[in-house]
């Protein structure tokens, strides 16, 4: 039992570590350096760019990476490629946790 | 982390033939300071606006229709699209998809008598799809349209995805209309739908600027080659969203979205060619995706605005040697130029007749965004101009659209959803 409770409490602090590790101010400097200007302030989405507010950060996470990877997902893919390929892991934990964060 | 602006944007920023003041303070002193007063907010993608004199706003906005706001802050619903609800009047034809959808409006100049505004927007009444303007009757409490009368029916919409950036249904739309304060007629300006042969082409109405009455017939002076149609005033343009008049001779100048490089302002002239040519198989260039050249030879990632438009000219002088030249080419970079306006009125002191210029800022491969407005002094005989950047009062956004009021300020929509008076004192 002692064991079990063990196990279940580093589970927890691995799950929560993510989280408490994402820099939300440096993804706020990221995503208006790089986002804003087309997905707009609050992330509504504006003209042909789509709507990020209410994502989840999993979803947000895995768009970013593909892009990344060089993927395409939708008509504007060379611009999202472009415009994510130079980031980090960290950079796309903090700018996923920034913009669920604020844009919910 | 890419936040870096490339050495080579600098490099060509500062290379260019074209003057650039960075600074506001750079430019003269006689120069108002400015504050600003949000005149609307969360609109859904306002595209246009258009005055009457006592400060009524006709507006659109791209994916709804059209509203007016009158000068005591009401807003009454006119005329919605497909999907719409709480408007007086909804057309089901009409729709929205990507670029495409409610885009400009204008009032007749003699609104007084005939209660007309126009429109230009997407519609499904012949497939597949084309751009439309709209002639409609408001009625005297300005609660209502009617008599809907399509005076333009044909201009080309793009009901398909290519294999291009911002390749979706909808692309290159153009959509500003302005009825000229000189010749009263209404100036239309479309886009190429990524079509490669489309600008050149003397029969399709995209990637020109249309010049016509009230009733959607051409001028009787337009003097487009032979064999155009009529109703053409020029052509071989990209993708044209702003078109203002000069004052004085109420020239039509125009600002069309560069390829991944030189945006550019253009003083128009009657039947001229801007030189856009995106056609493969043309001026050297071999088969390209989906037959449109317009952003090879590398669509998909970054590259020297130089070297790409001496591949792809954004005006093809070799082809075209009597292409209009135009006046700014933004210092070869590509932002989104979108709405234009001529400041007017002693209040806004050494800036009385300059052109202000929106950017809707597009940041690819090594290019600032650049949102921002611009205040440019276009030369006498239109080949040349010099910019200084406007100090906004408010935040940046993606300006659409810029409009002068009745009441001496100038309008700002940014697709953000914002409608902004900007005032100077």
């Amino acid at each position: 039992m002692l064991r079990k409770s063990f196990v279940l409490g580093a589970a927890l602090s691995l799950n929560l570590a993510p989280a408490a590790a994402a820099d939300l101010n440096a993804g706020q400097e990221l995503y208006s350096a790089e986002c804003a200007q087309c997905h707009g302030r609050t992330g509504r989405g504006t003209a042909v760019f789509p709507r990020i507010a209410g994502k989840t950060e999993d979803f947000v996470t895995e768009r970013l990476k593909q892009y990344r990877a060089g993927e395409t997902v939708g008509p504007n893919s060379a611009l999202m490629t472009a415009a994510v390929n130079e980031l980090t892991d960290a950079d796309i934990e903090n700018l996923a946790a920034f913009i669920t964060t604020n844009f919910p | 982390m890419k936040r870096n602006a490339a050495l080579w944007a600098l490099c060509a920023a500062m290379s260019s033939t074209s003057a650039y003041a960075l600074l506001a303070g750079a430019a003269s002193a006689d120069t108002p300071t400015l504050s600003y007063e949000t005149v609307l907010t969360d609109l859904e993608d306002p595209w246009d606006m258009a005055f009457l004199p006592d400060g009524t706003m006709f507006f659109t906005e791209k994916c709804r229709g059209l509203s007016v706001r009158l000068p005591s802050g009401d807003v009454t619903a006119l005329l919605g699209m497909a999907g719409t609800e709480g408007y007086a009047t909804t057309a089901d034809d009409l729709f929205c998809e990507g670029q495409a959808g409610m885009n400009g409006v204008a009032i007749d100049p003699d609104f007084d008598s005939n209660r007309f505004v126009y429109v230009y927007s997407t519609s499904s009444l012949t497939e597949p799809g084309s751009n439309r303007v709209i002639r409609l009757a408001v009625n005297d409490d300005l609660s209502g349209v009617s008599d809907r009368t399509d005076i333009v029916e044909d201009i080309p919409y793009k009901p398909e995805a290519s294999d291009h950036p911002f390749g979706g249904p909808g692309a290159h739309n153009g959509g500003r209309i302005r009825f000229s304060p000189g010749d009263g007629y209404l100036h239309v300006t479309t886009g190429d739908i990524h079509g490669g042969h489309v600008p050149q082409s003397p029969t399709l109405l995209g990637g020109k600027v249309l010049r016509i009455d009230r009733d959607g017939n051409a001028a009787a002076d337009n003097a487009p080659p032979e064999g155009f149609d009529p109703r053409i005033f020029t052509y071989g343009h990209r993708n044209v969203q702003g078109i203002a008049f000069r004052p004085g001779d109420h020239n039509p100048v125009i600002s069309e979205h560069g390829p991944w490089h030189t945006d550019e302002i253009n003083v128009l002239f009657n039947g001229a060619n801007s030189g856009w040519d995106p056609r493969p198989n043309m001026a050297g260039r071999g088969d390209c995706p989906d037959d449109y050249c317009g952003y090879s030879p590398n669509q998909m990632e970054g590259m020297d605005p130089e070297e790409r438009a001496a591949w792809m000219p954004m005006t093809d002088y070799e082809t075209y040697p009597d292409a209009m030249v135009p006046a700014w080419e933004n210092n070869n970079l590509s932002q989104g130029i979108s709405g234009i306006a001529y400041l007017a009125g002693d209040q806004w002191g050494d800036w009385d007749g300059k052109l202000a210029v929106g950017y809707m800022g597009i940041g690819f491969g090594g290019t600032p965004p650049g949102q921002r407005i611009d205040v440019m002094d276009i030369a006498e005989d239109g080949q040349s101009a010099t910019a200084t950047e406007f100090p906004l009062p408010m935040e940046s956004g993606r300006f659409r659209s810029l409009v002068m009021g009745p009441d001496g300020s100038l309008y700002a929509a940014i697709d953000e959803g914002d409608i902004y008076r900007i005032t100077p004192n």
